[in-house]
Order: structure tokens, then sequence, then C-alpha cells
């Protein structure tokens, strides 16, 4: 039997150790930097990489791209720059990254650069002016209440927004009242709907896309609600925990009434009856 | 640093998983042909019954229901996303969960405190059982926090926790998913594959012999059948 034990462990080890898959610097770039950077396109969230390499030398760029945090806390003059550009968002280390694929795609970069034309230069998405019926339609993809055409998830299992829910969104993921600001602005929000980055969120609507009509409406909502609600009071926490509580106090009553006698009032009588 | 990271990662949420599963299939399967006997969780029923009463039934009737969430959440995420889809019905869901996770922690506080302050329940009380009351509290407690404070989980349990577990039963464990979750949602995963590896070698097996014909049977009352007072008589006077 132990051997067997050992002998499967084994083997699921084997199994369970997963094939890496290959995937070109290209795609890369498009999954991963493209939602808050493009080659020649002016700034998004993060800055134009149009000729990266000649504002900054290659040794300091493979550094911050393997691990912008480790760079951002360090206090490096140039990285606090970039991250005052940036309005405070700072730039993630992207999960499997690895110093090889970092040298590939700023020679990709450096490519892209010298093209005339480039499709990293603008994101593919079409924009046009956002209606107040986008901004209904932004709300219902926000809730849920509208399915995503990819079936991915609604934004408020994980986020919260101003004036929406009596126990509001999620707290898993940051609160979007003011993230349109946050990211800067209309274009460089688009562009990360249309490919969100965060460690969290990359995988899942990676498989589940965001349709363009879905990011419009989304983009209108999220603008309207942070025109709107400049600040707010935060009151879900307390209702959550004051609902939870008061379930926990009526569940306790429903068990006595139910079986606080179960098992006493038999048997305590006959146990008297024993005794006296 | 990050290389850390990625060992770690690969312990806990890859290695620990197969580790636990695999434990857990072969070991019950082996302890209960092997010492059938002991399989099941020592009543102490008979020791104490009011504390018992305060803990054993918001316990049992907690957990259950936590676990059943679970699952669904694990074997239907599209259903449970679909049900999420009006957020009148997430708020249902996730207040309910909520209260029955206090309820469970609750029953386990009075657990805790039976088995510390009877005297005849600590005797028969093992290391294992601390162990396992130990374990459990990790992960009620962080259960409870990442409720609180990680909202909406039956949502995001859906589309990033069924994913990872899928991944791991699909022999393809893909931890892009969770990677980046935050401390609290990483130790409620460890302390889980944790229970679930010391499964077989605990009180916990009774889970796999649940009595359930107890459910619809008459109740019974048990009563020694000799004069208890003259045996004690005896053994008192014998020491």
């Amino acid at each position: 039997m132990r051997k067997l034990y050992f002998i499967v462990l084994a083997i699921l080890f084997f199994l369970s150790f997963s094939v890496l898959y290959g995937q070109s610097t290209e795609e890369f770039f498009e999954r991963n930097c493209f939602s808050c950077h493009t080659i020649g396109g002016g700034r998004l969230t993060g800055p134009d990489l149009k000729n990266v390499d000649q504002r900054k030398d290659t040794a300091w760029l493979e550094k911050f791209i393997l691990n912008p945090e480790v760079i951002l806390r360090g206090g490096d003059p140039y990285a606090a720059k970039l991250l005052k550009e940036a309005r405070g968002v700072r730039m993630t280390r992207v999960a499997g990254l690895t110093s090889g694929l970092v040298k590939n795609l700023l020679k990709f970069i450096k490519e892209e650069s010298a093209k005339e034309k480039t499709r990293f230069a603008k994101s593919a998405l079409k924009e046009r002016p956002l209606t107040p019926e986008d901004i209904v339609l932004g709300r219902q993809f926000f809730l849920g209440t509208l399915p995503l055409t990819n079936k991915g998830p609604a934004c408020l299992g994980c986020h919260s927004i101003a004036g929406e829910g009596f126990f509001g969104g999620g707290n898993l993921g940051p609160d979007l009242t003011s993230v349109i600001g946050r990211l800067g602005g209309k274009t460089a929000l688009m562009a990360w709907l249309s490919n969100p980055s965060s460690a969290t969120m990359s995988p899942i609507y990676r498989k589940q896309p965001l349709d363009e009509e879905e990011i419009l409406p989304l983009v209108a909502f999220f603008k309207s609600k942070s025109e709107k609600n400049a600040s707010y009071m935060e009151v879900h926490d307390f209702n959550f925990m004051i609902f939870g509580f008061i379930g926990l106090i009526l569940v306790l009553l429903i068990f006595d009434l139910l079986w606080g006698k179960r098992l006493r009032s038999v048997r305590e009588k006959l146990v008297k009856g024993e005794l006296e | 640093m990050d290389q850390f990271n990625e060992i770690i990662n690969t312990f806990f949420f890859i290695i620990l998983p197969y580790l636990s599963i695999f434990t857990f299939l072969l070991v019950s399967i082996y302890r209960y042909r092997s010492r059938s006997f002991v399989y099941s969780s020592l009543s102490s029923q008979f020791l104490e019954n009011r504390q018992h009463f305060w803990g054993m039934v918001p316990f049992h009737y907690g957990i259950l229901t936590i676990l059943a969430g679970h699952l669904v959440w694990f074997l239907f995420p599209k259903t449970t996303l679909l049900w999420n889809s009006v957020p009148l019905r997430l708020y249902i869901m996730e207040v309910s969960v909520f209260i029955f996770g206090l309820i469970t922690f609750t029953g386990l506080i009075n657990i805790i405190i039976r088995r510390r302050s009877d005297k005849k329940t600590r005797v028969i009380t093992t290391t294992t059982d601390w162990i396992v009351l130990i374990l459990l509290t990790i992960q009620i407690i962080s259960g409870l926090y990442v409720a609180f404070f990680y909202r909406w989980g039956s949502s995001w349990f859906a589309s990033s926790m069924s994913p990872y577990l899928h991944s791991i039963f699909k022999f393809n464990p893909d931890l892009a998913f969770i990677s980046s979750m935050p401390f609290m949602v990483k130790l409620h995963i460890i302390s889980a594959f944790s229970i679930i590896l010391l499964f077989p070698f605990t009180r916990l097996v009774h889970v796999l012999v649940v009595p359930n014909p107890y459910l619809w049977r008459k109740p019974q009352v048990v009563r020694w059948n000799w004069d208890r007072k003259k045996i004690r008589d005896i053994e008192n006077n014998s020491i």
C-alpha cells in the first residue's frame, strides 16, 4: 500500500507540471503592454514607448520592466518622475516575464519605433461620442443585469462605485468611481478595458474579452460617475456587518426553539427520576 | 524575490494540493480497510451535553452550508455568476453565507471552550484534535475575513478560484488566476488543503461515515442498567 502511494504520487507530480506554451513577443506586447502603452500614438495610462531606448539606457529599462515595484520603492528619481506623470498609477509586474523576454520586448519596441506605421500606434477600438443611453447600458453591464457578450463576469463582483447597491459593489478590486481620471481619460480607459492588464483581471478577460460595444457604454458610465460623485459616504461595510450579526442571532434563536429541549427534556426527567 | 515567490506559489498551490488530494484518497481508504473501528470522531456527548449542543449544532449546520456553497461555486461557476447577475440575488447569497460563517465560528468557539474547560472532555482530547481545531480556526477566521474585506467572494470565486481549482483537477495547474490574490485569500486556500491533507489522520474521517439514518430513526435514551452508586462506592473504596 505504501509503495503504491509513493508511485501514484510520483506519477502525479510528473503530470502536474504544466507545459509552458510559447507565444511571440508581438503577442506578448499586445496582451500585456498595449493596454497602457502605445508605440508612437501618444500617452495612454503609461508613456508612449516610441524610441524609449533613446530616453533611458537599456540596462535600466530591463531592470524596470522586469520588476517595476523594486525600482519604484528604491527611490529612483527617473521612476519617481514616471510615476508622477502617470498620476500615481504604478506599473505592475507582468506575470511570466523573464529577462530573455524583456530583451526581446525592447528589441521589438525598437523595431516598431523605426516603422512609419505600426498597429500599436493606436488602439483598434473605434471611438465615437458617448450618449446618455450609453450611461444606462454601461450601468447594466457594471451591475451584471445585462450579460456581457463573451460571458465575462460583471464588474460589481469585485468593484464598488459610488451610489450603487445597498451593500455596494465588491472590494477585492479598487473602487471605480474615479477610475477614468486615474487611468488618464477616455482613450486610456478604453485601451485598458480592451485588454485589462491587472494580474487578477488579465487571465479572466483574456479568455472572455469585453466587446467594443460594451467598453464604450462602460466608459460612459464611469465618466458620469466621476463627474457626479467627487466624494461620498461609504456605509456598505456597516450594513453588511449588521445584517450578518442580526442573521446570526436569529438562526441561533431558531436552533434553540427547535432543538433547545431536544436533548434535555426527556432525559433530564429520567435521570432525575433515577436519582430520587 | 520573484523566484522565491514562484517557489512558494508552486509549493503551496501546486504541490500541496496534489499531496493533499492523493493523501486524502489513499490514506482514507487504507485506514478504513485496516482500522475501521477507530474510523469515527470519538463522541464526547455523554461526558458533557449542555455546552456540546451550542458547539456541535451551530458548527455543523454552519459548516455544511458553507461547504455546500463552496461546492456549488466550484462545480457550477457559470450558474453562480448568472445567479449573481441581479445584485439583490448576489446580496442574498453573500449575506446568507456570511451569516452561516458566523454561525460556524460561534460553534467552533464553543467547541474550543468546552474542550478546554470541561475536565472530562479535556482528558479525551488528543493532540491531533487540537491540531484540527487550530486549523479550523485559521480556516474560518480567514474565510470570514475574506467574505467581509474582499467582497463579493461568490462572484470572484466563480471567475478566479474555480478556473484555478479546475486546472488542478485537469492536471494542468494554472496559477495565473490566484498568484496575485491577497494574503488572506491565499491563507484560506493553504489551510483548506492542509485540512484535506490531515483529514485521513484525524477525527475528521467521521465526515465519510456519517450515520445518516440518525436523521430519521427514533430517538434513543441510553441508561445504565446497573446501580451506579454501588459501583462508584466500590471504586472509591478500592482507591
